[in-house]
């Protein structure tokens, strides 16, 4: 059955970035030159070719996109200027508002204005019930213990709330990723126990992001600076969710220091803030190719990121040095970047998190189906790689 | 033959010929032989030192016939020729075995190798001792030339030619100039009007003195040789034949510049070209975009519109050639519809994009920036064209496997353009009997080299220029018809022209009058004195072939340079026992 190209669905994809892919004449260079692709995976030039034709529906179901760590060697190499890594990078965004079964991913990533007013109305609204439950139950001199103003007891009540509404957007999501995938862009069949047999991905890729280190060109930069860091942003983050989540009580209680949490929350700081100032700063100076353009999404999750960072840093630093009221104060302006933060993890960039690994993860099972039965993944031969 | 001096030279050819052939062998062999007075090896045969040997031996021991064993005479005869030219000794009195390309390159066995070496010089030995002494001889050049074809080929020629001062005959079949260029709206890449290109032409050309334009008119017959042609121009004027105006003109040269037409598109039944409305021809739309509306048979702006390129061009079914200039042809057609319509979506569904002038590529790559959607189809595997059901927003789909991203896939379309090919136009084998050259298996006019002499042909005097020859583009028709005018002018300015002693004579005291040889010629160079009885071969039109020659029932007919006793000679030499 043939699929209707959609000559319009290039003008749709350059709202998320792909700006210059209708430059692209389909050398191949991108594929010969990144490090990822294979026979089995074709890209860059294979996702920027089902781009530019508009082929959506068939878009939608492959994994390629998250297979590419956005090293930028393709992008160098482009001998039309057609950006392969940047339009890796958008149709991951497209990818991400394709899995969200709302649609407000879709509007975040088509409209800054959009997204800056949700979260700037989800970070008001955060902040009027903080402070009147602030004010209705507590006082504003007192950070833990009796009369806080925001007690552990709530604020753990509270973020397992919010996180409760996170992780259903994005099971639903990861759900939906996993039938377009698995489901309708695989014509061939899977046997389930590869599902368990593959499961040591999930893990695996979560906490060593090992291809991302694969990726030549970032051996370039010192110490695999990308990647280490990127591993440390990413390792302090899911230490600080799990310490707010399941420890927030010992956390917040004071004012000595508890060494056998805090110690966790430190080292999670160190991760977040080298992290989020490493990134800012090379999103401003644009020296490595990845950085040369930013997504207005892109800087509402650094610039977000840091704020979080910078505020926890201060009510933390303000709680152990009496200064309560200042401490309250930037607790109340943490959480109100916290919320709209978290809940926006499912429509925005963050959701990699989930999805990188679980591509991961598909992508082995597939590969691993498609060796047993030695069937070919397209019925046209593609002379290009 | 006796008085006979002769020279051998045996040359290495660096170690082309050397590695297999024992030259040394050869010139013991041939030093024996009666009439031989020296027989040398050199490595360049070639080279000033190989051929001032030559001079100078000629010079030192009075040698009266050389054979040089070396490459083919096609590369070197010339430059062999001129060595014995400049020590005084006459030009037709040297031979040449070709002991490379039909010994030392073809054979693997020294002993079997150098065997045929000697008997191609032994023969060429046997040949050149019946040489004779032949004076080429020159002939008037009538400084009027003859342009067939009023189109931007056979305009600037004929303005070239004229602009020098000489009188041109521009005959053009049409009531007006311009050929194909008046069909045109805009050139690519760079966008100039084609209006523009002409207008200026055609003002010059109208009001010029020295060109004598005809309209509505053709050449019907052509005599005589180079730099003494006589044509026959008839006026058809939509006229009953019998009243049909001719008009015979003197001239030295004809430039033929007739151009193409263009391919049938309903011969390719996928394209359903004439049962689809909205299916037409590059040409079609030139004539929309000239009326100044790109709209559908309905009236409609298209909202998609479909380029298939190479219709007609690069199968094995129709034409094998590319046609050069669809490309950037559709390429415009993009730009121009875009323009027109920008919101307007346009496929461009190719098999190779071939940007191989001058702006091309930085014109294809506008062209991708302005979002035009690039679509490779399979060289045999054409898209098919079919009506879209009415509940799609589009008139048409077109079905096909799309190369790159190896989908089956439907592309919607409201008005489709077929990127026809060019073709030799059906009247082209007529122009060709008359004017006597010939043509390729697609019909085109064959260049007598296709790399060195690309605008003349076979026949002397006259030339070929523009899509007639093959497809080609606007810049490369100019330059090819101001090269035809070039050559044409520096004959004029000689004022005679050299023609080879290489021909064939008549014996008029055997020719019996039959008239066999007449109709042999290939190359129109017999004809027939009506008093006499007798034919005659004009010797500036015969090109030696020798047809007429074996054809002879009287033998009357000798073929200067190539006569029976030479040629026995050589045979018998070939089959002479060598003992080595």
């Amino acid at each position: 059955m043939a699929i209707r190209v959609n000559p319009k669905f290039i003008d749709v994809l350059d709202r998320f970035g792909a700006e210059d892919v209708q430059l692209c004449y389909q050398c191949g260079d991108c594929s010969t030159i990144c490090p990822h692709a294979d026979d089995v995976y074709k890209f860059p030039r294979k996702s920027m070719r089902l781009l530019q034709m508009g082929l959506s529906q068939k878009i939608e179901t492959t994994l390629e996109p998250w297979l590419c760590y956005y090293c930028g060697q393709c992008s160098e190499q482009c001998p039309r200027e057609a950006d392969p890594g940047e339009t890796m990078m958008s149709l991951r965004r497209w990818l991400i508002s394709r899995y969200d079964f709302t649609g407000i991913a879709r509007q975040f990533f088509k409209s800054r204005l959009i997204e800056v007013l949700a979260v700037l109305i989800i970070a008001l609204l955060t902040g009027i019930f903080l402070l009147y439950y602030g004010f209705s139950g507590g006082s504003i001199h007192i950070y833990d213990g009796e009369g806080a103003f925001l007690s552990s007891t709530f604020i753990h009540k509270f973020n397992l709330t919010v996180g409760a509404i996170l992780a259903v957007f994005l099971v639903i999501n990861a759900i939906r990723m996993w039938y377009l995938v698995m489901i309708k862009g695989t014509q061939f069949a899977v046997p389930w126990w590869l599902y368990l047999k593959e499961l040591y991905q999930l893990p695996w890729h979560f906490f060593t992001q090992k291809r991302y280190s694969e990726c030549e060109k970032k051996r370039e930069h010192p110490f695999f600076m990308p990647w280490f860091i990127h591993l440390g942003l990413m390792l302090g983050y899911v230490t600080m969710l799990v310490l707010v989540m399941v420890f927030i009580e010992q956390l917040q209680s004071g004012p000595e220091i508890k060494w056998s949490v805090h110690i966790f929350g430190y080292l999670a700081t160190i991760g977040l803030i080298t992290g989020t100032i490493y990134f800012i700063r090379n999103r401003l100076k644009k020296n490595y190719v990845q950085y040369k353009k930013s997504h207005s999404t892109d800087w509402v999750f650094v610039i977000l990121l840091f704020i979080i960072v910078l505020t926890g840093i201060a009510q933390h630093v303000f709680h152990r040095t009496g200064l309560f009221e200042w401490a309250n104060i930037t607790y109340v302006i943490h959480l109100m970047c916290v919320v709209p933060w978290l809940l926006r993890v499912p429509f925005s960039k963050w959701a990699h998190l989930i999805y990188r690994p679980l591509a991961m993860y598909l992508a082995a099972i597939r590969r691993a189906a498609l060796a047993l039965q030695e069937v070919v993944l397209d019925s046209y031969p593609v002379f290009i790689k | 033959m006796k008085n006979c001096r002769i020279g051998v030279y045996i040359c290495m050819c660096g170690t082309n010929i050397a590695k297999i052939v024992d030259v040394e062998a050869v010139a013991n062999f041939v030093s024996g032989l009666p009439n031989v007075v020296l027989a040398r090896t050199y490595k360049y045969m070639c080279s000033n030192p190989g051929q001032e040997m030559i001079t100078q031996d000629i010079k030192e021991n009075q040698l009266n016939r050389v054979v040089v064993a070396a490459c083919s005479p096609n590369m070197h005869e010339h430059t062999f020729r001129n060595a014995l030219r400049s020590a005084g000794l006459n030009q037709y009195l040297f031979e040449m075995a070709n002991i490379r390309e039909q010994c030392s390159w073809v054979h693997k066995n020294t002993k079997e190798a150098t065997e045929k070496a000697m008997a191609l010089v032994y023969a060429a030995i046997c040949r050149v001792e019946l040489h004779e002494e032949l004076e080429s001889m020159s002939v008037n050049m009538c400084p009027n030339t003859l342009v067939v074809g009023g189109g931007i080929a056979g305009m600037t020629a004929a303005l070239e030619l004229a602009d020098a001062g000489n009188s041109v005959h521009l005959v053009e079949k049409n009531n007006h100039l311009g050929g194909n260029l008046a069909r045109v709206d805009l050139t690519a890449p760079y966008l100039y009007s084609a209006r523009d290109l002409l207008t200026e032409r055609l003002t010059r050309i109208m009001n010029h003195k020295q060109v004598h334009v005809y309209l509505e008119s053709k050449v019907t017959d052509l005599t005589g040789y180079i730099g003494n042609f006589k044509a026959t121009i008839q006026l058809l004027n939509g006229k009953p034949a019998k009243e049909k105006k001719s008009v015979e003109v003197e001239i030295g040269n004809v430039v033929v510049c007739t151009g193409f037409k263009e391919f049938d598109a309903s011969r390719i039944v996928h394209y359903g070209y004439g049962k689809l409305p909205n299916v037409i021809t590059s040409f079609e739309l030139e004539k929309m975009i000239r009326a100044g509306r790109i709209e559908t048979k309905e009236g409609k702006i298209p909202g998609y519109v479909a380029i298939i390129h190479c219709v007609g061009s690069r199968s094995q079914e129709f034409h094998t050639y590319c046609s050069r200039v669809c490309c950037m042809t559709a390429l415009k057609y993009a730009s121009e519809i875009k323009s027109a319509n920008p919101t307007c979506y346009i496929s461009d569904i190719y098999i190779d994009m071939h940007a191989f002038g001058k702006g091309h590529e930085d014109f294809y790559r506008q062209s991708s920036e302005a979002k035009t959607l690039f679509l490779m189809y399979e060289k045999d595997d054409r898209p098919v064209i079919h009506k879209a059901s009415p509940k799609d927003d589009c008139e048409m789909l077109i079905e096909v496997n799309e190369k790159l991203s190896g989908e089956p896939i439907e592309i919607p379309a409201d008005l489709v353009i077929l990127m026809v090919g060019m073709e030799a136009r059906e009247d082209s084998h007529e122009i060709a009997r008359i004017v006597n050259i010939s043509q390729d298996k697609d019909g085109w006019f064959i260049e007598s080299h296709p790399k060195l002499e690309p605008v003349a042909t076979t026949t002397d005097g006259i030339f070929i220029a523009g899509t007639c020859v093959a497809p080609k583009d606007i810049p490369d028709s100019v330059a090819q018809a101001r090269a035809a005018a070039a050559r044409i002018l520096a004959r004029i300015a000689k004022g005679k022209i050299e023609v080879d002693a290489l021909y064939s004579e008549v014996n008029e005291e055997m020719c019996s009058g039959c008239r066999f040889c007449n109709q042999l010629c290939p190359f129109s160079a017999i004809e027939f004195n009506e008093e006499k009885k007798q034919s005659y071969i004009i010797s500036a039109l015969c090109k030696g072939c020798g047809v007429c020659v074996a054809a002879c029932p009287s033998s009357a007919i000798k073929g200067r340079h190539f006569t029976d006793h030479q040629i026995l000679a050589q045979v018998d030499g070939l089959f002479c026992e060598i003992g080595m």
